[in-house]
């Protein structure tokens, strides 16, 4: 698969702050990729480099196999669907969709038929048929989403930039949205770069996912090893279904504040800052006299309370220190734990289900 | 149960909606009266004043259409109305052709709040002195030995000084367009300040270059700016007497120099005539103005 963007070492700060701090990363063409990061990570910082509504200072900025650091937005063959979507207020839907054919510098379409017709296809693509004449100030959330989206396809780019599109929806909508935009790219073959700070949509959108931490790529893999392999303790931290342990290694055993695991066969990652990793739904709850098998992790809890989501239960014990530990149960594979308060469990896994990072 | 639920639901309904309007009608009284004391009904007598049977020295109640048949019989006063028409048509072009541009500068290229509002600021400095010093100002600078003259003549750009600046309808138009101008400047900014800046970059990134986005988007946006600005600029513009009284040096006779004289000749009904041919030609204006663009959708 070639290569539609690539940014290498990307720089931008304001003031003090490093809003992008060497950003090295490439698009795969024709595909889905999500960005992850949490607010403040620069997420909207680096589209708008891409995009060319911002100069980088250092680095370059390849697109299409040419450097666009210094190109304006206007000349860039990318598009950018905005957060709160930035729709024409005085245009109709139709108006709206038609702006990019009729007014762009770059070959504009003159003839009234033929945009006529290209917006007619988009209208249809995205679900928008019956609503041409309709004023923007008169549609529904989702529906001005769509226009957005048509606007900017309509113009053909070869490179779309999401700016967490699904951000102003209810959730009913947003999940409906997030088949819709995967269905949408896959009929019109572009790449799609789709920022978000909700690891759930990443997750489920992304052909390939990015992280960003503090103005980095933390990682950037498929879905799949995101979930079971974040390669650093800040990636696992956003994805929030991590119980993570401070500490270091030494002596066979993770020691740390929150107590001491010992070590056999977990995944390892050479990272910076150490740590201990245990998903939610790795944890078992256990009566405080059960047998530990020798690959196994032991870890005396309080429990505190839990909530029911539907298909798992999730609870929350409390360790000596204070430290609160989250431990998901699936119900379709488990029965519900049932914990009385106050009372004392063994939170138990197996050793190679954890990962260390030191 | 639940039918004897609505029914009450609906009584507690209604009883705040019957109470508000009867609050609405009670904060409306205080302007009502006052509109119908000082606005409708002097409008209302003016009318009437101006049918009424006028001689040298004295002016009585007997209905007669004299006053209006000389109004449109006499030359000077049709040339008047029409010079009131052009001079007005000419300070709108020219407010709007100074004004837009620096709303836009202000509006769309200072992007720091405060300096902004500075910026706005100054343009309402002038009218920290008197009208009449602002008016009377203009002379020396437009002169015949005014700074304007004196500065040209230093520069060898002219060899006599331009005698058409002052005491002409140039010197009027100049004079209205300074003191108007602001009016215009402020409405417009405050619409292009309105303008979201996401939407100019979306317009950006569909493709188009500025004047395109100029044309297409700031341009429509910003028309119900124009119309409040020519709204204000016009209905004082056709009022206007004072400075074409100071700087035109009696060559340039307004509606509202007219009605001055008249006043002051206690040509009480000949006023109310004049009077009464303003304000419909101001309810025309206004009202083709507002067709222009939908305020109440707008604002």
């Amino acid at each position: 698969m070639s290569t539609v963007l690539s940014l290498a070492g990307v720089r931008k700060t304001y003031g003090d702050l490093n809003a992008l701090d060497g950003i090295d990363l490439s698009l795969p063409d024709d595909s889905y990729v999500s960005l992850l990061g949490p607010s403040g990570s620069g997420k909207t910082t680096l589209l708008r480099v891409i995009a060319g509504f911002e100069t980088p200072e250092a680095g370059t900025v390849s697109f299409k196999g040419e450097r666009v650091e210094t190109v304006p937005p206007h000349l860039r063959d990318i598009g950018f669907v905005f957060q709160n979507f930035a729709l024409f207020p005085h245009l109709s839907v139709e108006k709206n969709i038609a702006f990019g054919l009729e007014n762009r510098v770059e070959n504009p379409i003159t003839d009234a038929s033929v945009v006529k017709t290209k917006v007619r296809d988009i209208i249809g693509l995205v679900g928008l048929a019956g609503l041409e004449d309709r004023a923007v100030t008169q549609i529904s959330g989702g529906q001005k989403q769509r226009v957005a989206l048509a606007r900017t396809l309509v113009t053909e780019p070869s490179l779309v930039l999401l700016d967490e599109p699904l951000g102003a929806l209810d959730a009913n909508l947003r999940t409906r949205m997030l088949t819709e935009l995967r269905r949408i790219r896959q009929r019109c073959g572009v790449t799609f770069l789709h920022v978000t700070g909700s690891e759930t949509e990443a997750l489920a959108m992304g052909d390939t996912v990015l992280v960003l931490d503090q103005g980095r790529i933390a990682q950037a893999a498929d879905a799949d090893t995101i979930y079971n392999e974040p390669k650093s303790v800040a990636v696992a931290r956003f994805l929030n279904c991590y119980n993570l342990f401070s500490g270091a290694p030494s002596d066979g055993r993770f020691a740390g504040p929150d107590g001491q695991f010992p070590l056999g066969a977990e995944k390892r990652f050479s990272s910076a800052v150490p740590g201990y990793a245990i998903r939610y739904d790795r944890v078992g709850i256990r009566p405080l006299d059960a047998p530990v098998a020798a690959d196994e992790v032991s870890l005396p809890a309080t429990f505190v309370a839990d909530e029911y989501s539907g298909p798992a239960v999730n609870s929350f014990f409390q360790l000596e220190n204070g430290r609160v530990v989250e431990v998901e149960t699936h119900l379709s594979v488990a029965p519900a734990p049932r914990c009385k308060p106050h009372a004392r469990y063994a939170l138990v896994w197996k050793q190679n289900d954890a990962l260390v990072y030191a | 149960m639940s039918v004897s639920a609505t029914t009450s639901e609906t009584e507690v309904m209604t009883e705040p909606v019957r109470k508000s309007s009867n609050k609405s009608v009670w904060l409306i009284t205080p302007g009502v009266i006052w509109m119908l004391l000082f606005l409708v009904a002097p409008m209302l007598m003016m009318v009437y004043v101006s049918f009424w049977t006028q001689t040298t020295f004295k002016i009585t109640p007997d209905l007669t259409t004299k006053s209006w048949v000389t109004f449109f019989t006499s030359e000077t006063y049709l040339n008047s109305l029409w010079t009131t028409i052009r001079i007005w048509l000419i300070v709108l072009a020219a407010t709007l052709i100074v004004g837009y541009p620096a709303a836009l500068f202000v509006g769309l290229f200072v992007k720091n709040k405060t300096l902004q509002t500075a910026l706005l600021v100054l343009c309402v400095i002038p009218f920290w002195t008197s009208f009449l010093i602002r008016v009377l100002a203009w002379r020396p600078m437009l002169g015949k030995e005014g700074a304007i003259n004196l500065i040209l003549m230093k520069l060898h750009i002219i060899q006599q000084p331009i005698e058409v600046l002052l005491f002409s309808e140039l010197s009027v138009v100049i004079g209205m367009t300074q003191i108007y101008c602001v009016f215009m400047v402020g409405p417009i900014a405050f619409m292009m300040g309105r303008v979201d800046q996401s939407i100019i970059e979306a317009a950006q990134d569909l493709g188009a270059g500025f004047w395109r986005i100029f044309r297409t988007i700031n341009l429509p946006l910003t028309m119900p700016g124009v119309v409040v600005g020519a709204i204000f600029v016009s209905v004082m513009v056709l009022g206007e007497f004072a400075t074409a009284a100071a700087l035109s040096g009696r060559k340039v006779n307004l509606l509202g120099n007219i009605i001055v004289t008249q006043v002051g000749s206690l040509k009480w009904a000949f006023a109310a005539v004049v009077g009464v041919v303003l304000t419909v030609l101001m309810g025309i204006v206004v009202a083709g103005l507002l067709r222009v663009v939908d305020l109440k959708k707008e604002l």
